[in-house]
């Protein structure tokens, strides 16, 4: 039975119960959304808020205020900065996504660096699942509820959305409102996901599980299935890895996600290569 | 209960009126100067077929995408059987050239064929049994039928065209407006193409086919308009 106490001794902390609970939902959204993501080749776009959140984080920080909203209002503004930069093309949009998150997070360590407390700087670029409290449970199941709804609700036309976009909008779907409408969602589920696992780290959780679960289903929702699965997999699995090691709970769900991936392009090479 | 994209793109068809009238169509790209049409004059009956015959770059594909709405007019007018543009916008389904698509989205034959009901089935509401036997009929019309649970990225370049003629057919729209739909596919997808089309000509449907084939092709259209450089030559 020894077995068993090593899965459930973790459980035994309040603040592991809340971890868990905290990073399965945040993963799941992360899911989900980054199927759209991906498959909309917005990946980068996603590299982008997440690093653009920090100076966000930071000036909340000083001024006491909400660090989720300090960073939400930092990653919807660089989404429609981004976007109405772009739209000219003087300056490519690629272009755009490689320099405005290394400014944002540049501008985010100048003015932390003001005030010499790196301990928080840490947990921002990094995440501390460990640390999220009941208030702060509460806010990430709102937004993933309402983001996974909105996606359930929608999943027709962000399909055709992205699959055609012009077909879509010849038969008078409003294209302009959903691009934004998932930078939006893309905006919070970015701003939740830094709870987790830090500015640095959330683009992962957006794409590797989806790679993953892309390379063994060519059917969307499958996909999508496959993706969550994956997703609180790691999240558990991280914070297991996190428990046993003493390593930074952020990453080791990274890495964790990462294995998953490593496992399945493994399986799908060797199964290629017998054929 | 029904949520349609655009409320007012469900006007009916007046019946007198040409399925296509262009006047003094100029045309340009967003945030460009430079027209990329102009000075267009086209009516099409209801009913016939027509050739859009031009080398590459005259400007069909601009054309195209400006009568079903995706580039903005910039002078002239458009008015689709008998309304302006974008009053009945379930009428008119414009076939892409296949490049334009992305081949490689998780979704079978069937779904994407599917998506050529969602005009009539608007926000929320989920494809019903009857869009699902509506898209396999018009699979079965292109021969295609068999390809139904294929993932789209596993198709040849005449099954992409057959696939989206389906979905073309699936939106049982009035005006067709196809972009090549000839271009590089095999002997047999053309074969059912030319068949498709003038079925679809003999229901009284209007189609307009842009294409590089022209000669050899001439007794199947009504009547053919020349492009070259954004311009309408000849009569």
């Amino acid at each position: 039975m020894a077995l068993l106490h090593y899965l459930t001794d973790p459980f035994q902390y309040a603040f592991i119960q809340r971890a868990v609970i905290a990073a399965v939902i945040i993963g799941l959204l992360c899911a989900a959304l980054g199927t759209f993501v991906v498959l909309r080749r917005m990946a980068v776009v996603g590299h982008a808020l997440t690093h653009s959140a920090l100076p966000g984080l930071v000036i909340a920080y000083l001024l006491g205020g909400s660090l989720f909203a300090g960073a939400l209002i930092a990653t919807v503004l660089t989404a429609l900065g981004i976007g109405f930069l772009a739209r000219d093309e003087s300056v490519y949009e690629d272009t755009l996504v490689g320099m405005i998150p290394n400014i944002m997070f540049a501008f985010g360590i100048l003015l932390i660096s003001t005030t010499r407390s790196f301990r928080d700087l840490f947990s921002m670029l990094f995440g501390n699942i460990l640390g999220v409290t009941q208030g702060d449970l509460h806010l990430i199941m709102l937004i993933a509820a309402v983001s996974l709804i909105v996606l359930f609700l929608f999943y027709k036309e962000l399909k055709l959305f992205t699959v055609d976009p012009d077909y879509a909008q010849t038969i008078g779907m409003p294209v302009k409102a959903l691009h934004y409408g998932i930078l939006l969602f893309l905006s919070f589920t970015v701003v939740v996901g830094i709870q987790a696992v830090g500015t640095v780290l959330t683009n992962a959780l957006l794409v590797i599980p989806v790679a993953a679960a892309r390379l063994l289903t060519d059917r969307l929702g499958r996909m999508i299935a496959l993706s969550c699965f994956f997703a609180v997999l790691s999240a558990i699995g991280g914070i297991y890895l996190s428990y046993y090691f003493g390593s930074a709970s952020g990453a080791s769900i990274v890495i964790f996600c990462s294995l998953i991936f490593a496992v399945v392009w493994l399986y799908k090479f060797i199964q290629k290569s017998m054929w | 209960m029904r949520f349609p994209y655009c409320q007012h793109r469900h006007s009916s068809p007046d019946p007198k009126a040409p399925a296509l009238e262009i006047q003094g169509l100029g045309v340009s790209y967003p945030s460009e100067e430079k027209f990329v049409l102009r000075d267009i004059d086209i009516s099409v009956s209801a009913g016939s077929a027509m050739a859009l015959v031009g080398p590459n770059g005259a400007g069909k594909s601009t054309l195209f995408k400006a009568i079903c709405g995706l580039l903005p007019v910039r002078t002239g007018n458009i008015r689709v059987f008998g309304h302006p543009l974008g009053a009945c916008h379930h009428r008119v389904v414009y076939l892409p050239q296949r490049s334009e698509i992305d081949w490689h989205f998780p979704i079978s034959v069937l779904d994407l064929v599917v998506m050529g009901r969602y005009v009539y089935l608007g926000w929320f509401n989920r494809p019903q049994k009857k869009d699902i036997e509506i898209a396999s009929h018009s699979l079965k019309e292109m021969n295609v039928l068999d390809l139904a649970d294929r993932q789209i990225s596993k198709l040849s370049g005449g099954q992409q065209q057959r696939v989206l003629i389906a979905r073309a057919l699936a939106q049982n729209a009035d005006l067709l407006l196809l972009d090549e739909p000839l271009n590089a596919v095999d002997e047999s997808t053309r074969q059912t193409v030319s068949e498709v089309l003038h079925k679809i000509k003999a229901q009284g449907k209007t189609v307009i086919v842009a294409t590089h084939y022209y000669d050899q092709e001439e007794s199947r259209y009504d009547k053919a308009i020349y492009l070259k450089d954004g311009k309408k030559i000849g009569g």
